[in-house]
């Protein structure tokens, strides 16, 4: 098996001498091909500062980065945008959908940019529409369909390209249980039958469940890492709650 | 804490809020208060009163200043307010009446506006004077305009500006009544609506444009009266209005709707990105575009009627003088005085100089011509070919016996149809004898002097009445650089005296029609700079909020993978169609009002104005691509940092 993201001794740190903050302390983290990895954490524990700088939005003070064999911290701004348009997906709390396109021309944006040919995008636009069940939203725009729609156009967005990785930051946290079920289930189902590679930040317990694995982390630090094994999503589920009253902190806000 | 307190306190503490808004209104208020302090100095009181096309000038430009800093401000407040709802929401759900949160927001107004005032008329007051002083230096001209400081300009801007500002402030009152609470909340996240196609309002803009072109191009009447100039051209430039606002909201929305449907162009790179967003802002640009356009028009021709007044002076001055010094030959020793004096001016070298021997006959035509042309002058052929060689001019005669050429006389217009076919018989003292007209040229050869009939005969014919009448010689003297001949055309103009109905210089008539014109150009070039700095600056605003509210729109592209430089090309191009249909559609405004305009003036003194017309298109242009370059700048630094 392939491995996909191999971090090495991550560090972040915000703000100038005399008052600094380490949002990040010497983080190692590797996601092989096909794994479905959660990350928790009480608020503040640098779990969505971690994600962009996987997802190379942000820069880490320290450190190696290898993505799909391609070391990050040595590319330019313009090579990282390539990288991002041909290797990474994108899943947000709060969609980010362009609200002047239609949701065909939200999900087809990537291909658009990377400037295919008319009928490949076409034919995968309904390919993914389909996978996702939004096919006969496809020509409403962002301000006429609901948040789990929503968040099913930015997936849609997010896989169309084939990524070799899809980040996802809590991206349940803005919609209710049935939505977020969907959602979760349609993650799940791209990770089993597609074998795509998923990072998700998240501090739902529910979210979580759904990973193979899911590392937890405290102040810039990983705390312990949960894999679910041969266990039933249920019982997977009892265990991170129990990891998260472990953890402490921010776990009152987990439930 | 009183409603007013509070209302001043929001003010400081959301300055860069307020900041935009105010700078628009001081900025209108400047230009505003300029215009009136302009209109109100003496020099200028007096041309309104002499003239009824500066009055008619005057009121449209004053009607077009007020429509432009109304809707500059309308605009600009409605923006400001849409920004803070949320704000007026968060007062109302805090417990605060209705009644006093639109008190606080009309105090809030109103005190932003008083105090705008007070600073743009001192603004104004010393910007005015450095205006003035720029432009007089820039037309290096002699036009004393007093721009001291005029109560009645005073009173004019406080009274435009207060309606307008209460006009703002009533509408602060009503905004809590105007919405529900839940409408104040969610008003930002509610999208822009997708404008449909509306071929009818397609078609009734389109039919606004042609009637109100119509009516600007259809030819003058036999009397023209201000009523008349008001009612026809007054519908005109409404018509205008209205067709062009409906031509920018339904024809984008059709063409950006084209360009949609082909898919293998619409879905490759950045294009879908623009496309989409000029769509959905259509209906706020379409007002932006609609006012850009008339000023870019306005702008043009005020630009394109102050070159041409520059431009055709000199033409003018050059026609009724054609040579830098011409005089009566006096005597040797005379024409030598005369000579010595020009060959002095080292700076002015003499380019060509000149005999012209002349014989003036009595004529009869063999037609009824409404011109007096006795005496008729006489010059050869030979005389004729190197006066238009000394003055660059193309134009030659070859004549060969009796046939002559007549010289159109200047200030007609009569065509060589006029003369063909026809003759003039001229007294001899040897007889009469018949020539026939061949041709009619264009170029003059001495001063203008009433009756201005001349006519070129062959070199033979020419020696041969030469015999026995004798001719006067002229001397005449082109020199390098004759606009500038000051000095000498003093000193040839004292010594020659009057030999001719103008000046015998070239300097001393092109200096007085300068002088003349001084007024109307300066007004024509003012209003052109305050429309030129108005039309720039609506769209870098404009452009400068769109930026702000677009900013999440591009940070999700560079999430997507959108590098920079894509980012800055996509930019770029919105840009250009933001800039770029307006410009087009407000050249072909003041093509169409520039042609009635040069119409007027060419029927007055015969000069085609095309070029001039051309250069001012061409320098707004340059300008206008000066703004384009800047937008993009600062529209790039704000959203792709």
């Amino acid at each position: 098996m392939k491995t996909i993201v191999e971090a090495k001794q991550i560090k972040k740190v915000y703000g100038a001498k005399g008052n600094v903050f380490s949002a990040l302390e010497d983080i190692d983290l590797t996601v092989m091909e096909g794994e479905f990895v959660g990350i928790m954490g009480p608020s503040g524990a640098g779990k969505s500062t971690l994600l962009n700088i996987l997802a190379t939005i942000d820069e880490p003070t320290a450190g190696d980065i290898v993505v799909d064999g391609i070391n990050l911290t040595k590319m330019n701004e313009e090579q990282l945008s390539a990288f991002r348009r041909d290797k990474l997906g994108f899943l947000f709390q709060d969609y980010n959908l362009l609200d002047t396109l239609t949701v065909k021309e939200n999900i087809i944006l990537p291909l658009a940019l990377a400037k295919l040919n008319v009928e490949e995008l076409e034919r995968r636009a309904d390919e993914v529409a389909d996978k996702f069940g939004i096919r006969d939203i496809l020509n409403k725009y962002p301000y006429q369909i609901s948040g789990g729609q929503k968040q099913r156009t930015a997936a849609s967005r997010a896989i169309i390209s084939k990524p070799n990785l899809i980040l996802a930051d809590e991206p349940t946290g803005a919609l209710d249980s049935k939505s977020a079920t969907d959602l979760l289930e349609s993650l799940k189902d791209l990770n089993e039958q597609d074998k795509a590679t998923i990072l998700m930040v998240t501090h739902d317990a529910y979210a979580a469940s759904y990973c193979n694995r899911v590392l937890f982390i405290k102040d810039g630090k990983i705390f312990t890492e949960l894999v679910k094994g041969k266990r039933s999503r249920k019982e997977f589920f009892n265990k991170v709650l129990d990891v998260l009253s472990a953890l402490g902190g921010g776990a009152n806000d987990v439930i | 804490m009183t409603l007013f307190s509070l209302a001043r306190k929001n003010i400081k503490g959301n300055f860069n809020n307020y900041f935009v808004y105010f700078v628009t209104l001081v900025f209108s208020m400047v230009i505003y208060y300029t215009f009136t302090t302009l209109q109100y100095s003496e020099k200028i009181q007096e041309s309104i009163e002499l003239s009824d096309t500066m009055s008619f000038m005057f009121g449209v430009s004053s009607i077009i200043l007020i429509l432009f800093v109304a809707i500059f401000i309308l605009y600009s407040n409605s923006f400001f307010t849409r920004k803070r709802k949320k704000e007026v929401g968060l007062y109302a759900i805090l417990g605060l009446r209705k009644k006093t949160i639109a008190k606080m927001l009309f105090y809030e107004n109103l005190i932003m506006g008083i105090i705008a005032i007070v600073i743009g008329i001192i603004l104004g007051t010393l910007l005015s004077k450095l205006f003035a002083m720029i432009l007089i230096k820039l037309m290096g001209s002699i036009a004393e305009v007093d721009f001291g400081i005029s109560i009645l300009a005073i009173t004019q801007t406080v009274i435009v500006f207060m309606v307008i500002i209460l006009f703002t402030s009533v509408q602060g009152y009503r905004l809590i009544y105007r919405f529900t609470l839940i409408e104040l909340f969610y008003d930002e996240k509610k999208g822009e609506q997708i404008p449909k196609v509306s071929l009818i309002t397609a078609v009734i803009g389109v039919i606004f444009l042609v009637v109100s072109y119509w009516l600007i191009l259809k030819p003058f009447p036999d009397e023209f009266t201000t009523e008349y100039l008001i009612k026809n051209y007054g519908i005109a430039f409404v018509a205008l209005v209205i067709g062009t606002h409906l031509f920018f909201r339904s024809v984008t929305v059709y063409l950006l709707r084209l360009s949609q449907k082909n898919k293998s162009r619409y879905y490759r790179g950045t294009r879908i990105i623009e496309t989409s967003r000029l769509l959905f802002r259509i209906r706020g640009n379409a007002r932006t575009f609609t006012v850009i356009a008339l000023l870019s028009a306005a702008t043009i021709c005020f630009l394109g009627a102050t070159y041409s007044g520059y431009y055709s002076n000199e033409k003018r001055a050059k026609e009724v003088v054609p040579f830098s010094y011409s005089h009566l030959s006096k005597g040797p020793e005379f024409d030598s005085q005369v000579e010595s004096i020009i060959k002095a001016d080292h700076r002015h070298p003499i380019k060509a100089q000149l005999d012209i021997p002349v014989i003036q006959v009595k004529g009869i035509l063999s037609f009824q011509l409404d011109y007096d042309i006795n005496p008729v002058k006489l010059i050869s052929e030979s005389t004729f070919n190197k006066v238009a060689n000394a003055l660059n001019k193309d134009e030659t005669v070859s004549l060969s016996g009796n046939q002559a050429a007549v010289i159109q006389p200047r200030f007609t217009e009569y065509t060589k149809s006029v003369f063909k076919g026809e003759n003039i018989t001229i007294q001899l003292p040897q007889g009469s004898s018949e020539l026939p007209f061949v041709h009619m040229v264009e170029s003059n050869v001495l001063p203008f002097d009433y009756p201005d009939f001349f006519l070129v005969v062959s070199n033979e014919m020419f020696a041969e009445i030469a015999k026995k009448e004798a001719p006067l010689t002229y001397k005449v003297y082109e020199v390098e650089n004759e606009v500038t001949a000051q000095a000498t055309s003093k000193k040839v103009n004292k010594l020659v005296g009057n030999d001719f109905q103008v000046s015998s210089s070239f300097y001393t008539e092109y200096k007085q029609g300068k002088e003349g014109n001084a007024i109307t150009l300066f007004i024509f070039g003012f209003l052109g700079l305050v429309f030129l700095a108005a039309t720039g600056s609506i769209i870098y605003f404009k452009q400068l909020t769109e930026a702000n509210e677009a900013k999440g729109h591009y940070e999700i592209l560079r999430k997507i993978g959108v590098n920079k430089k894509d980012i800055r090309k996509s930019i770029k191009r919105q840009s250009l169609f933001v800039f770029g249909l307006p410009l087009t559609i407000g050249i072909l405004h003041s093509c169409v009002a520039l042609y009635f305009t040069s119409n007027f003036i060419s029927n007055l003194i015969g000069i085609n104005l095309i070029f001039p017309i051309l250069m001012a298109i061409v320098f707004f242009v340059i300008i206008y691509a000066v703004y384009y370059v800047l937008t993009v700048n600062t529209y790039n630094r704000i959203v792709n940092k």
